[in-house]
């Protein structure tokens, strides 16, 4: 053949057969980076997405949500024999509520400290954490004892407006003038000493149960949003004004600076046109509202206005505040109420504290756990995990320690309640919205269907070429 | 001597029955005033209420008058503004196109204004969000937010939970931005009943396709009801000429004018309620799911809900007796104190008045010699007052007339 008959390529020029410029290594290469890419990437989409949820302490939970507790009352009986102490165990342990356990000794009374002492005497006096008492029959010494250890439950209506325990409350004094420029303002008050003399007693002796911060003010424009009804001796309140008394719109009544519960004493001083001002059937002028605080009338004995509340209306308001806060604060319900507290009031107060805190915890704890399993949308985090396990450690002190210290095991108590609920109610905690498999093929089909189609026919061609080639090399 | 001592028997004893009658009769006084909340067998102590409205826009106007309306309701019935939380976009009032502005209407002859005095609103604008509500219901607010955007319920509240807005199968539109669902409502009711923050709620949605939205509900002791059924549309009622827009929804048009003739003491029951929303008048089907509430229809209280139960306990202060014991000696209180000589460290200073259930005597005439009192000292200040100015005035013309 003559080798000038065939084809011959100029050096210049290349063969169209090479011409071709997609190599097949570079791009199987760069579709296998694009598939390697999106496989890296699954793990770091999957844990970006996924709720965070730390595994719970659910067996400890149950076990110390259901045990017992028992806070135990020791009673010694100097002056009586052992016959006496045992049928008055038996006759206290049948009255007591639950979760008290009374403990009578007789004869030489230990010097364990929360004990208290019952010795017989003419009249029922009682001192710190003696009591004398005639020891006529038994019967009447357990009525007496049982009314002064547990003082039993009240009506329904007194004991809602005892306010919920919180470890921290601030109490509010407020001098609010419907209109002090009707004449007769009162245009500023003694609130130290009147704090000093009626309410630092108060708070002094609650210090084991409670942390009070005080805050007063004075405001000059405080109108009602109600008429007055007019009565033949000035204006009347009725009971249903009584219930929308307080103008929450318009009075700024407590500073929203913290997350404390709040209880409001209010000293409202009518305006001139409005005074007197008294409730309807009632010689009283003060009223409380359950769970809020009370409220004291001032009708201004002469329409000049005054620099500063009298000394007797500073007096009267302030030991008004005072049995409000007392009915706030604590059940006053002994029979013997003379309106002091005594060591025995207190301590019932503690031990009866101690119990609704106690129970509260243990619900807590328990409706959380059962929470968290039933919406698995739920996060839980390390700050709330940590929570729910000081809370458990602090309940499991208090159950070790029920029986020495009143005052530290109601420390305990306290604290186990506070962390139960701060865990409960973390913001944190927010159940991620209800997102059902319909609406996440919504939101992903649109972002990711337009570029992995491209991905997968290419990729999908790319191997049946690769299967052809090694079936045709073969 | 012995009758002498039968005498004074007979004395004490009929001393010691009066005193019980008049603290029995007080005691029922202030029961009367308990019982007030009619025969109901509701064990609630506190009305909280829940307003939502989830729109925003001129055009949807009608959402917030339906909100206002609901509020001005439940005020006028006794729950107090620290007891309601409202959720409004706010934006209708003030708005551009407002030809009324600072006000909101709910009929077309503008009779009444739902906005112009005394309105608290809690989450305004684009604090609206299902987050918030959530957060509101749920009780997991940050720390800032302050106490009165909080639902600060306990055991024994009920609540009045009212959503209007746009809506359709089991969910709500929330702005024109989200959507909150069935489940989520239903899972915020959960987590409530778990933390035992109600002791009812009555679930009211005025939307379209309401009737899905709670559909989804599983804790006990809800009332549900809506609007109109999946696959209906909730119309509005009547529109104003010179505003523009519909001012009102046909179903809370009509459950408003049931209201209008309730008072705090009325004894009309949500059964009432129910059956008086007619479909026709509405052109849908409201509807009511009772079967996680306990209580039968026919005896639950409108008031229940809508009213405030508010125990007020009126305590006696120390008007009368201070007067008394200041000036007399305080005889009748003495053997309070003496039972406790020796407790200095537990005693309060003797507040001479302290338990409710005594009876306290009204001493008059001591007042007036407070006011006196009070009137002397105001004169005397006057008087020296005076008597500086004369003097001063004195020293002057005394110094101008020597030079």
């Amino acid at each position: 053949m003559d080798p000038q008959n065939d084809l011959a390529i100029p050096s210049g020029l290349r063969n169209p057969a090479d011409l071709f410029f997609q190599k097949e290594t570079i791009r199987r290469t760069i579709i296998a980076s694009y598939w390697i890419t999106i496989l890296l990437a699954l793990p770091l989409w999957w844990h970006t997405t996924s709720i965070e949820r730390l595994p719970l302490p659910e067996a400890r939970v149950y076990h110390q949500v259901d045990k017992p507790i028992s806070i135990p009352v020791r009673l010694c009986l100097p002056q009586s024999n052992t016959d006496l102490s045992s049928r008055l165990q038996g006759a206290l342990s049948a009255r007591v509520p639950k979760g008290l356990e009374v403990v009578v000794e007789s004869g030489n009374c230990g010097t364990e400290k929360d004990t208290y002492v019952v010795s017989p005497g003419p009249k029922k006096i009682v001192r710190g954490r003696h009591l004398t008492t005639p020891f006529d029959d038994l019967e009447g010494l357990t009525q007496t004892i049982v009314s002064l250890v547990a003082p039993s439950d009240v009506e329904q209506e007194k004991q809602t407006r005892v306010a919920q325990f919180a470890s921290r409350y601030r109490l509010a004094f407020s001098l609010l003038n419907e209109d002090a420029s009707s004449g007769n303002g009162v245009m500023s008050w003694d609130v130290q000493k009147g704090i000093h003399q009626q309410i630092q007693p108060l708070l002094d002796v609650l210090k084991p149960l409670h942390n009070f911060t005080i805050e007063s003010q004075v405001q000059f424009y405080a109108p009602l949003e109600f008429d007055l009804r007019p009565t033949d001796s000035g204006f009347g309140l009725s009971y249903e004004d009584l219930t929308v008394f307080i103008n929450s719109a318009e009075w700024t009544l407590s500073s929203s600076a913290s997350n404390d519960p709040v209880l409001h004493f209010i000293l409202f001083v009518p305006s001139a046109s409005h005074t007197p001002l008294r409730i309807i059937d009632s010689k009283s002028s003060a009223f409380i509202l359950p769970q809020w605080g009370g409220v004291s009338i001032y009708n201004t004995p002469s329409i000049w206005s005054t620099q500063q509340l009298s000394d007797r209306g500073l007096q009267r308001a302030f030991s008004t505040f005072s049995t409000q806060l007392s009915y706030t604060t604590w059940h006053s319900s002994s029979p013997e109420d003379t309106g002091l507290i005594s060591q025995w009031q207190l301590d019932a107060l503690i031990r009866r504290r101690m119990l609704e805190t106690a129970k509260g915890t243990r619900d807590t704890l328990r409706s959380f756990i059962k929470l968290a399993n039933q919406l698995e949308n739920m996060p839980v985090r390390e700050d709330v995990r940590n929570d729910i396990e000081g809370s458990l450690d602090a309940l499991e002190k208090l159950y070790n320690s029920a029986s020495t210290s009143l005052s530290q095991s109601f420390a305990y108590s306290a604290e186990a309640f506070n962390l139960a609920s701060r865990a409960f109610f973390n913001p944190g905690m927010l159940a991620l919205l209800y997102f059902p498999t319909e609406h996440k093929y919504a939101v992903y089909a649109p972002l990711f269907a337009s570029g992995l189609v491209p991905l997968f026919v290419s990729a999908l061609r790319e191997l049946k070429a690769w299967k052809q080639q090694r079936a045709q090399s073969r | 001597m012995l009758p002498l001592t039968l005498f004074h028997l007979f004395l004490g004893l009929s001393v010691s029955l009066l005193g019980a009658f008049a603290s029995d009769h007080q005691e029922e006084t202030v029961k009367g005033f308990f019982g007030r909340n009619g025969t109901s067998q509701s064990t609630h102590t506190n009305n909280w209420a829940v307003l939502v409205c989830t729109s925003r826009y001129w055009f949807n106007y009608r959402h917030m008058s339906n909100a206002l309306s609901m509020y001005r309701t439940v005020k006028r019935l006794g729950i107090p503004d620290s007891n309601i939380i409202l959720m409004l976009a706010d934006d209708a009032s003030c708005n551009a196109r407002n030809k009324f502005p600072g006000s909101v209407y709910a009929n077309p002859g503008r009779h009444l204004d739902l906005y112009g005095e005394n309105v608290e609103v809690d989450y305004r604008g684009y604090e609206v969000t299902v987050e918030n509500l959530i957060r509101v219901l749920t009780g997991r607010v940050e720390p800032s937010v302050p106490r009165s955007k909080r639902l600060l319920t306990d055991e024994h509240s009920n609540i009045f939970v009212y959503m209007a807005g746009h809506g359709g199968n089991e969910f709500l539109k929330f702005q024109d931005n989200e959507e909150i669902s069935a489940f989520d409502i239903a899972d915020a009711f959960e987590q409530m009943y778990q933390k035992k923050r109600y002791n009812e709620i009555f679930f009211m949605v005025d939307t379209c396709q309401a009737n899905s939205l709670y559909s989804k509900l599983y804790s006990p002791n809800i009332l549900a009801t809506g609007s109109s059924q999946v696959g209906e549309n909730s119309y509005s009622h009547s529109s104003d000429k010179d505003l523009g827009v519909a001012v009102i929804d046909a179903y809370t048009h009509y459950v408003l004018e049931l209201m209008e003739g309730i008072n705090k003491t009325s004894q009309s029951t949500m059964q009432d309620l129910f059956s008086s929303i007619d479909p026709n008048k509405i052109n849908s089907h409201p509807g009511v799911r009772s079967d996680l509430f306990r209580r039968p229809l026919d005896k639950t209280l409108i008031t229940d809900f809508f009213g405030g139960v508010s125990q007020i306990e009126v305590v006696d202060d120390e008007e009368g007796v201070e007067e008394e014991a200041g000036l007399v000696g305080g005889n009748g209180k003495d053997s309070v104190s003496s039972t406790a000589p020796a407790q200095a460290s537990f005693a309060i200073p003797e507040r001479r008045a302290s338990h409710s259930k005594r009876h306290i005597e009204p001493v008059s005439n001591t007042s007036t010699t407070s006011e006196a009192k009070e009137l002397w000292g105001w004169v005397g200040s006057s008087t020296r007052a005076w008597g500086a100015v004369a003097l001063f005035g004195g020293l002057v013309g005394w110094v101008r007339m020597r030079s």
